[in-house]
């Protein structure tokens, strides 16, 4: 990945976009240390990250990710509440029943934000689709934090879902001053709600408003001549774009 | 091989009173629970045929100790951590499937540690006493080992709970919560190194790996949440310890094997259980 450079505005949305391969994954994990870093410099709140991923852990728990695709594979004995509050917990050594109490409000409330209260002693590998991802937002939300991070977070949610989950983005930012930043393929959803948008396709092509980053001529830089767009029947407007078939 | 008819009742009450046998279930009691917790995590990480490995890799540091004429105790425990460190890099670092270079690894440790024992004939134990542990001859201080390492693994666990179960789940989502995940992973292979190589002696290289994998995954197919999960593969696995030795006293069997026995047995009705729902987590 060459050129890439970009900052996040506290109560932004910023969303990245860019054709399947481009890199924005790859991209987002390097920023957040899961992948180590060969170049380039990385300050999150205003702290570095190490090229092995390191922050202080003051900084670090002011960072949520929610990312594209966590599978769970057999029976895993661990209930939604019980993931949630790990969510709540702070790094390091730490006995389990150490502010329990703490903890089990800030879930209820979590769960209740991101209505999965009905959840809450479900296991976590007997979800839908839909339900994981609401849950994995709960589990962003449930202590105050300054940026998250959601990768295709609004894949797999049915459209209600979808607008509550918006919503609730809404106001993270604010209420609470989040900045956000999303991967997401809905064009529609990025430019209806996106304050930015950073196209992404090996290298930076355009960082701008979703009109500028978004207009015709932005697109065929970014997915390449005769890129298609899809129609959302319930929008009525271009939803996502793919690059141009062989 | 026909077992012994049973003892009558009064034999058992002596059998019981022996220092011996009492050290043995206590030592069941504690090897079993400790193979549970820690078992819990490690089948939730997909380690079992990595336990698997760490017993069969145990006989070759006992042979190893054997021939060269140092305490096999004192080889056993450094060999077995090394051992369990250059694996989870072969297995982090090659394009191979995990299960197939964990299936080079132990059988060819064994394979070694068979030819090493015959250079070393006469200079230790059985074989057979090596394959399948012999829990009726643990000292005092062997159940003093495994008490200390029980509370320090329960502590352990303890104060890690959150990086054990987000490692299990993500790792990419728990670095992004500010666990070290390859220093927790590390830690986690030394600490199972360390368990396998004490509870070899009691229990043996063939079977060590199931007072890890079993009860552990008894206890998977029923627990409604996690810390139930942990408390009932550690209960399970004591259970079965304490239980199969009054067994294998009353049969006249090995012991090893009669643990392992009762484990399956329960297993099989965490198995049939957990089909018909009986603690099912509610919806």
């Amino acid at each position: 990945m060459l050129d890439v450079s970009f900052s996040l505005n506290p109560e932004t949305d910023t969303a990245l976009v860019g054709p399947n391969g481009a890199g924005k994954s790859t991209l987002v994990q390097a920023l957040l240390g899961i992948l180590p870093r060969q170049a380039g410099e990385v300050r999150l709140l205003g702290a570095p990250l190490s090229p092995q991923g390191q922050l202080p852990p003051a900084i670090r728990a002011q960072v949520a990710y929610l990312p594209q695709q966590l599978p769970i594979s057999g029976r895993f004995p661990l209930t939604v509440a019980e993931f949630v509050g790990l969510g709540w917990e702070p790094s390091g050594l730490r006995l389990p029943w150490a502010g329990r109490r703490g903890r089990q409000a800030a879930v209820r409330q979590a769960l209740a934000r991101t209505s999965c209260s009905d959840l809450a002693s479900r296991l976590v590998s007997a979800l839908s689709t839909g339900q994981w991802k609401r849950v994995l937002l709960a589990f962003c939300v449930v202590r105050p934090r300054r940026l998250l991070v959601l990768d295709e977070a609004q894949a797999g949610l049915d459209p209600q879902a979808a607008e509550q989950f918006q919503s609730l983005l809404f106001d993270l930012r604010r209420s609470e001053g989040w900045a956000v930043l999303q991967i997401s393929h809905d064009l529609d959803m990025v430019r209806r709600t996106c304050d930015r948008v950073i196209c992404l396709n090996r290298s930076l092509r355009c960082v701008g408003s979703p009109d500028h980053a978004l207009s015709p001529p932005q697109l065929e830089r970014l997915y390449g001549r005769g890129y298609v767009l899809y129609h959302h029947h319930h929008h009525g407007a271009p939803a996502s774009a793919t690059p141009p078939q062989p | 091989m026909i077992p012994a008819p049973l003892s009558p009742p009064g034999d058992w009450l002596e059998l019981l009173r022996l220092p011996f046998m009492q050290r043995a279930l206590l030592a069941g009691l504690l090897s079993g629970g400790l193979g549970g917790l820690l078992g819990s995590v490690a089948v939730l990480r997909q380690l079992s045929f990595f336990s698997d490995a760490l017993g069969h890799s145990a006989l070759l540091g006992i042979s190893l100790g054997l021939v060269l004429g140092v305490e096999p105790n004192l080889v056993l425990i450094p060999f077995a951590v090394l051992f369990a460190l250059v694996v989870a890099q072969l297995v982090e670092r090659s394009r191979l499937p995990s299960d197939a270079l964990l299936n080079i690894v132990y059988s060819s440790s064994l394979a070694t540690a068979v030819l090493v024992l015959r250079l070393a004939a006469g200079r230790g134990g059985s074989l057979e006493q090596l394959l399948f542990g012999d829990i009726l001859a643990v000292s005092n201080r062997d159940v003093l080992v495994e008490g200390v390492l029980l509370v320090a693994v329960l502590l352990y666990l303890l104060l890690t709970r959150r990086s054990q179960i987000l490692v299990s789940l993500d790792p990419g989502l728990a670095i992004s919560q500010g666990v070290a995940v390859p220093w927790q992973r590390l830690l986690f292979v030394v600490v199972l190194a360390v368990v396998v190589a004490l509870s070899i002696k009691a229990v043996g290289v063939l079977l060590v790996s199931a007072f890890v994998v079993i009860p552990a995954c008894a206890a998977r197919l029923l627990a409604p949440d996690f810390n139930r999960y942990v408390l009932l593969a550690s209960g399970l696995g004591a259970g079965c310890g304490v239980v199969g030795l009054l067994l294998s006293g009353l049969f006249n069997l090995p012991s090893g094997p009669c643990v392992v026995i009762l484990q399956l047995l329960v297993f099989l009705g965490a198995l049939l259980l957990s089909s018909r729902g009986s603690w099912r987590p509610s919806a």
